[in-house]
């Protein structure tokens, strides 16, 4: 029991002393989640809203697929974009394997269907009243798509946070495509899954509680902007 | 804006629910629609309102067939509203903002609507917290202020208090005689139709009556 509580003791120390590698490995986490997040939900809110109003040949079909693609292991993810990515892979000339780059890659295509889906699927089910509202007032086919980001805002914010939370906290795939480099690619996750293989606990404890602080930080900040209690 | 409907046929799961060889609504008149539950009423509305494209015939307006610049000029009022989920100032103000009015001109349209709605102590609750009258008026003010050409209202007056019916029926009144412009209403009430319709249609199972 002692080897937890000095694990403890140790991590506020390195917590409250702004321990220099500590706190680079927290930057890189947030910049790349962040990064992946926002991509990805600036690219895909609209398309998924755009889709979820929209009546196509083979919808149904394409719920399912993409309600599949949205519990997709992270590992493949990493897996998919590291064949790409290496030396030999098609895009091996851009030389971005093992780089901060290749790790939003990643999550981006890690966060695409969950923020996809989940739009489409909020779109599909409230986004037809607020078209026809729209085209009743004589919106055109963008404004309805501003229209329905706007009315759909806290439901959204929700989803984004979502996708966030899946990036900051998965292993598999910035393992996989960042290599866990010290000082270049080694952020929360990956820190924590080698600090603990080496029985190094207080810089795992840590990290841990980083996690956690961000965890909570954002779910405040969302029950805040919807007003529950 | 003059609107012609021309051998409308609509079906819902192989029953025809709107069969209609020919309708003419005048430019600048106001025409009731009224019938049973079930004629077809809102259908027709939501068919000339471009809502409801699944149908065979033609709908013509100002001799042409719907197109967006046609869109922008008309505006449909439901019995059950859909306000935005912000301040009853900006869902008024929305139809202006995606015409690109400049905001000087947007202000003083939306509050001169306000005040001839008598919604002034409104204008900065949200739009979707109203109770039905009042979301009724301030869905009404919100088709009115850009001052369409066609005016589509589908019991824009159901259930509300009778002091309200009486400033929305004063203001599509004034409306149609301010700026001439086209208004179809679908009513159940004989009396409203009295006092507000030059001209007033019998819909009885898709078709019209006498």
């Amino acid at each position: 029991m002692n080897y937890i509580h000095e694990g403890f003791k140790e991590a506020f120390k390195l917590l409250i002393g702004f321990d220099k590698e500590v706190y680079s490995i927290i930057s890189l986490s947030l910049l790349v989640s962040t990064s992946a997040t926002i991509i990805a939900s600036i690219i895909f809110i609209p398309i998924g809203i755009h889709l979820g109003i929209k009546e196509f040949k083979g919808k149904r079909f394409f719920s399912r697929v993409l309600y599949t693609f949205m519990s997709i292991p992270s590992v493949i993810v990493g897996l998919v974009v590291a064949i790409l990515l290496s030396r030999r892979g098609p895009l091996g000339h851009l030389e971005l394997l093992y780089t901060p780059k290749a790790m939003i890659i990643a999550q981006v295509l890690l966060v695409t269907p969950l923020i996809l889906g989940l739009t489409y699927s909020l779109a599909k089910s409230r986004g037809k009243t607020i078209e026809k509202i729209g085209l009743t007032l004589g919106a055109g086919k963008f404004d309805i798509i501003i229209l329905t980001i706007k009315e759909l805002r806290v439901e959204l914010l929700v989803h984004v946070v979502t996708a966030f939370s899946r990036a900051i906290s998965e292993v598999g795939a910035v393992m996989i495509v960042g290599g866990n480099i010290k000082g270049h690619t080694r952020v929360i996750t990956t820190t924590i899954s080698m600090m603990n293989s080496m029985g190094d606990y207080p810089m795992a404890i840590a990290l841990g509680i980083v996690l956690l602080i961000i965890s909570f930080a954002i779910n405040s900040i969302i029950y805040s902007y919807s007003g529950e209690d | 804006m003059e609107v012609l409907v021309n051998d409308v046929r609509k079906f819902y799961s192989n029953k025809l629910v709107l069969n209609i060889d020919k309708l003419r609504f005048p430019k600048g008149k106001i025409t009731g629609i009224i019938g049973p539950n079930g004629s077809g009423k809102t259908t027709l509305l939501n068919i000339i309102g471009g809502l409801d494209r699944e149908y065979t015939g033609q709908v013509i307006y100002d001799g042409k067939a719907l197109t967006q610049g046609i869109y922008r000029n008309m505006t449909l009022v439901t019995q059950k509203p859909y306000l935005f989920r912000r301040k009853v100032y900006e869902n008024i103000e929305y139809p202006l903002k995606i015409r690109k009015v400049n905001k000087q001109e947007r202000i003083k349209k939306v509050q001169d609507i306000i005040k001839r709605f008598e919604i002034e102590e409104l204008q900065d609750k949200k739009a979707h917290l109203l109770s039905g009258g009042e979301s009724q008026k301030v869905s009404l003010a919100r088709a009115l202020v850009f001052e369409p050409k066609l005016l589509l209202l589908d019991e824009p007056t159901s259930n509300i208090d009778p002091e309200s019916i009486k400033i929305m029926e004063r203001e599509i009144l004034g409306f149609n005689e301010e700026t001439k412009g086209t208004v179809l209403i679908v009513t159940h009430n004989i009396e409203q139709s009295k006092r507000l319709c030059d001209d007033v249609i019998y819909l009885e199972e898709g078709k019209v009556g006498n």
